[in-house]
């Protein structure tokens, strides 16, 4: 009713470019959430399933540092990077390594991770929403002709392309890169020409979670810091990685095509709507196109 | 030769279950509240049951098992709220709020008790054979078909919050009398209630045990180990996979429905993704490859979080957390593995071997991905 | 006892004889037992059970709303207790999951046979427990505000019901600011029908709707909803929006160039809690409208506040409009059970025996630290006034304006087609009565 009004009535263009704008952030925001989650599976194989709540963490320790140590929010966004990157090393090291051979189990085991972690934050730091404080030149806002849009959203834009391009980097330029794509493909082969694929998931592991707890530093910005935050994102980066196929130019496009799709569908009708339509068209795609948007190889998980 | 793969064994184990669970209204006493949860714990169980037949028997890992359950849940709460309106109330209250002038078409056979209780099975049956067949012909599979479920319940469960004028959004239903069938008001605190839910539940335990034992279900089972081969081997992987998740959407579906007759109430927090989650967790915890352990798994660990769950208060979902790694991580069989490992040790003749955990050559490594 | 067990036991062997139809297994001969069994008896401690979740998510509103509770008990029993018998709260935990809402309702009230309930924040709890309760004929204390369009006899409500709420504010706004209003709010049923209240103000105000947008709840994405109301340039919004949703609105609201004094927010629930979790900052210039603030100047909130925060439960440093509709329930059930003591006998009285006497009680100025406030006798939700207030850049509010008068409140305003909501049942236009209509 309301969908159809506005969809008749109220169309004008300078609303749906800002529309579009609005989905290169919303696609921003979900790419950093699956950037992690990405490369551990992309990598490892592993589906993650307490990939939000190391966001939650990042948001959590951003939020410690600020109010403890007195550091400014900038300057928690490498912190966090670190911080969980190495809570996620010592996951690996103690939990996720046994699992590798077993995929499903370890969904299992990260989903008694998410409890862990969630309860754990609850019980340090209590059910209520905690207040981040932001530099004042990211609570206001850009306006180039009739585009409007928040200054935080552009870093967060900036910060992700800025991330997808260091990982770019990491990936096809570096010797790490090349060694996680040998025993990404041929495990065995990679091992006999000395790549110690152990140490290899292991970092990757430790990197991806480190990309999970930067993604909580930068969104707590604009969302809403509480231990049961991470939930909101799984979902969707689940469905960024599984449209992109793992691989990271897959998780850009799938990342860039879902908030695109998200925002004008909102646009047109509303967001509860815009969410259904959008999870209904990821089946039916993944139905014509099991592999993802971009397989990272022909081996099939 | 392990009793605890003596088929014979087994269905002694599963009639001594059952046995002790219909005697236990005559001990409660008066203590209705106790049935009531009872009959709960039966509900649970049989949510255990559909992920051990699916997951541990099947190799399906389905993190959506939310979909039939609350589809059931609403086809039962519909029924029962149908049950309540009259020809000067033709429409449920909540709706008049929203502005609907009449009863939505697809509200209609829920007016009538005997299609309303059929639809609350049929539809998500139907749900699951559809959408088990499209992703199982697209050979997804493993992570990627538990992903997808996980996607779907949170699709669903959206659209149920978003329907509001049809489902009551957030707020639910909430049926205001018990189930009437005939003359006779389903009393959920009484005897009978708690008879007919476990009554249910060893129907579905006798049909999920047949198809264990059933020459589709060693194919089920091999489809399990290496479905790529058994594809080579010309049986139609789809189809199996497609009928046994069907079948644990149906068990699934009842569930829900016995849940509504229970609580009178239903939401869309029934697809909530934790919920579907905590299903896997009790069939995970108490064993998935055997169904008798599955719904002793949903017995313990929600027993536990009606009983030390206030003692342990905060800390709780922190130590079922911990509990569920050490169990994924060191007995992926779940608890009733010790029991297994323990049977092993005891020698004792018999020449069959067959049923739950004829499995357990593969034991080491019981997940071969897909 | 006995017979009734023996009697039991025929039943259930003849159930289990004639398998699952026999109507027998189906009656709870057990349960006539109870008649006989008193609510409350002299020289016992009276139980009252208090449901609200400690953990999870809800845990947010819900905690606080415990420990007032437990902080009006013990003033009440530290002054005489109720009708000189001690309170004893009975503290369970819900966590956040509708399945342990309804469990333990019914081990409070069937387990541990208390004689009221103080239970749930959302509608959606409320929901899921109201069938157990009515089917008990107990008594539920619903302490917060709700969206009315429900008749039960077994529910006492002390927060302002959708009619009452809006009444001054719809105006207000379009007075100060201007005509153009944009509805925001969660997408769920308490919103939606605040909304449709607001339009009936809205139009007595001469105002216009721009436009109504609603969020799935729990959602921090609002750039949509923002481009919307950048197209629309309404003078003020008025958001519906709640829980951490609401905290992320509001930050998305300043940080989208939008200004609390050009264009500000009048809530239904942006308080306290809200305002101190998304930053002052954020909050300061917007509007509320709640019968209580902290803020209130009055010699009786002074103690309130001053009682409260110094107390073992005021850890949390805030008291917000819930607690405070909260803490009056407390007082309301203490009053309506010695009136109905009073009028029967203190051991005859039943949860219902409550309820019916609980009609037009008042809570004095000298207890309530918002002013008088009392039941309708009616429809048994709170007749109370709603004051409007201004977050100032610390975080707390300033009156901007108080109800002269108290408002009635009226469950059923804006469907005067359904019915009057009577101490009976709802009462159609043709004059049927419907009972128990949720």
């Amino acid at each position: 009713m309301a969908a159809g009004s506005l969809f008749l009535t109220q169309f004008n263009w300078s609303a749906f470019i800002n529309a579009l704008v609005l989905g290169l952030s919303i696609a921003s925001i979900w790419l950093i959430a699956a950037l992690g989650l990405t490369i551990i599976y992309g990598a490892a194989g592993v589906i993650n399933m307490a990939h939000g709540e190391l966001i939650m963490l990042g948001a959590y320790s951003t939020y410690t540092l600020q109010t403890s140590f007195g550091i400014p929010f900038l300057l928690c966004i490498p912190l966090s990077f670190l911080i969980v990157g190495a809570i996620g090393l010592l996951l690996e090291r103690v939990l996720i390594r046994y699992l590798y051979k077993r995929p499903l189990d370890t969904m299992l085991a990260t989903f008694g991770v998410s409890l862990v972690l969630i309860q754990g934050t609850r019980i340090i730091f209590g059910s209520s929403p905690k207040y981040v404080d932001v530099p004042e030149f990211l609570s206001g806002s850009l306006e180039i002709g009739f585009v409007n849009i928040a200054t935080v959203r552009i870093l967060i834009f900036v910060v992700t392309v800025a991330v997808c391009v260091a990982l770019w980097f990491l990936f096809f330029r570096s010797r790490f890169g090349i060694q996680v794509r040998a025993v990404t493909q041929e495990k065995e082969m990679a091992a006999s020409f000395g790549v110690n694929s152990g140490r290899v998931y292991m970092m990757t592991f430790a990197l991806g979670a480190g990309l999970a707890g930067l993604a909580g530093a930068i969104l707590c910005a604009m969302a809403t810091v509480l231990p049961t935050m991470g939930g909101n994102y799984l979902v969707p980066s689940f469905l960024v990685v599984v449209v992109g196929g793992g691989a990271l130019a897959g998780s850009v496009a799938a990342g860039v095509g879902t908030g695109e799709l998200q925002s004008i569908f909102a646009y047109f009708t509303n967001d509860t709507f815009a969410r259904f339509v959008l999870f209904i068209l990821i089946v039916v795609f993944l139905r014509l196109r099991p592999q993802g948007l971009f397989a990272p190889s022909a081996k099939r998980r | 030769m392990n009793l605890f793969h003596n088929v014979r064994a087994q269905w002694l184990a599963y009639a001594v279950f059952f046995i002790v669970l219909a005697l236990v209204p005559l001990f409660v006493g008066d203590d209705v509240f106790l049935l009531n949860q009872l009959s709960m714990y039966g509900v649970y169980a049989m949510l255990a049951l559909g992920i051990s037949l699916c997951w541990g028997f099947g190799g399906i890992l389905n993190l959506g098992q939310g979909i039939p359950f609350g589809l059931g849940a609403y086809g039962m709460a519909m029924t029962m709220q149908m049950q309540t309106q009259d020809e000067y109330n033709p429409m449920p209250p909540f709706m008049l709020n929203n502005s609907l002038t009449e009863l939505p078409w697809f509200w209609v056979p829920f007016g009538n008790t005997t299609v309303g209780i059929i639809l609350s099975i049929a539809i998500p049956a139907l749900f699951c054979a559809i959408f088990g067949w499209t992703m199982f012909r697209a050979r997804v599979s493993g992570p990627f078909f538990a992903i997808m479920t996980l996607a779907m319940l949170s699709a669903i469960g959206t659209l149920f919050l978003g329907m509001q004028p049809y489902t009551n959004g957030a707020n639910g239903l909430s049926p205001p009398r018990s189930l009437q069938l005939g003359e006779l008001t389903v009393d959920p605190y009484s005897p009978g209630s708690y008879w007919v839910v476990f009554g249910l539940l060893l129907i579905a335990t006798v049909i999920a045990k047949l198809m264990t034992l059933s020459r589709s279900g060693l194919v089920a089972r091999s489809i399990r180990n290496d479905a790529e081969r058994v594809r080579f081997l010309g049986y139609n992987v789809a189809a199996y996979e497609t009928m046994i998740y069907t079948v644990s959407g149906i068990f699934a579906a009842v569930a829900g429905a016995c849940m509504v007759v229970l609580s009178q109430y239903v939401s869309p927090d029934q697809f909530d993704p934790t919920f579907s989650l905590m299903m896997v967790v009790w069939a995970g915890i108490g064993g998935r490859m055997s169904l008798l352990a599955a719904m002793l798994g949903a017995f313990l660990i929600q027993g536990g979080q009606s009983y030390l769950g206030d003692e342990l208060d905060a800390t709780w979902y922190l130590f079922l957390g911990t509990f569920f790694i050490l169990v994924v991580r060191f007995l992926p069989k779940g608890l009733v593995g010790l029991v297994e490992s323990g049977l092993g040790r005891i020698r004792i003749g018999s020449k069959r071997n067959d049923g739950d955990s004829a499995a357990s050559e593969v034991s080491l490594n019981p997940q071969p991905g897909a | 006892m006995a017979i009734d067990r023996r009697k039991f036991i025929k039943n259930a062997a003849l159930g289990s004889a004639a398998a699952l139809g026999a109507p027998y297994a189906f009656t709870r001969t057990i349960g006539q037992a109870w008649g006989q069994q008193r609510w409350v008896s002299n020289g016992a401690p009276i139980k009252v059970g208090v449901l609200f979740s400690l953990t999870g998510d809800l845990a947010v509103p819900e905690e606080d709303s415990t420990l007032v509770l437990q902080y009006a008990f013990d003033e009440i029993n530290a002054n005489g207790g109720i009708a000189g018998l001690p309170v004893e709260p009975v503290i369970v935990d819900a966590r956040s999951d509708f399945n342990v809402y309804t469990e333990r309702t019914r081990e409070l009230i069937l387990r541990e046979r208390v004689v009221a309930l103080f239970a749930c924040y959302t509608s959606a709890s409320r929901k899921a427990i109201l069938p157990t309760v009515m089917a008990q004929n107990h008594l539920l204390y619903y302490p917060t505000c709700y969206e009315g369009a429900e008749c039960t006899q077994n529910t006492i409500c002390t927060g302002p019901l959708a009619n009452q709420h809006s009444k001054d504010l719809i105006p207000f706004m379009v007075q100060q600011f201007g005509p153009r209003v944009f509805f925001v709010g969660s997408d769920y049923v308490w919103p939606k029908e605040s909304n449709k209240n607001a339009k009936v103000w809205l139009e007595a105000a001469g105002g216009e709707l721009l436009g109504e947008e609603y969020v799935p709840l729990g959602s921090s994405e609002f750039g949509p909803v923002l481009n919307k109301i950048r197209d629309a340039q309404p003078d003020f919004i008025f958001s519906t929006v709640v829980g951490a949703s609401d905290i992320a609105f509001h930050r998305q609201f300043r940080q989208s160039g939008f200004s609390a004094e050009a264009m500000p927010i009048a809530s239904l629930t942006t308080g306290e809690i809200e305002t101190r979790a998304m930053g002052n900052e954020f909050g300061a210039g917007h509007f509320l409208s709640a019968p209580y603030f902290q803020g209130l100047d009055n010699p009786t909130n002074q103690r309130f506040v001053e009682g409260f925060l110094s107390s073992p439960y005021g850890k949390n440093g805030v008291t917000h409009y819930n607690m405070e509709e909260t803490y009056l329930s407390a007082y309301v059930f203490k009053y309506g059970l010695e009136a109905a003591a009073a009028a029967i006998g203190l051991e005859e009285v039943t949860p219902r025996a409550i309820r019916d006497h609980s009609a037009g009680i008042r809570v004095e100025d000298d207890i309530s630290p918002e002013g008088l406030i009392w039941i309708d006798e009616n429809n048994f939700n709170t007749w109370l006034k709603p004051k409007i207030g201004q977050c100032q850049g610390d975080g707390t509010f300033t009156i901007v304006q108080a109800s002269e008068e108290h408002v009635a409140p009226d469950p059923y305003s804006i469907y005067p087609e359904l019915g009057v909501c009577t101490t009976n049942g709802l009462v159609a236009p043709d004059g049927r009565v419907r009972t128990n209509v949720i």
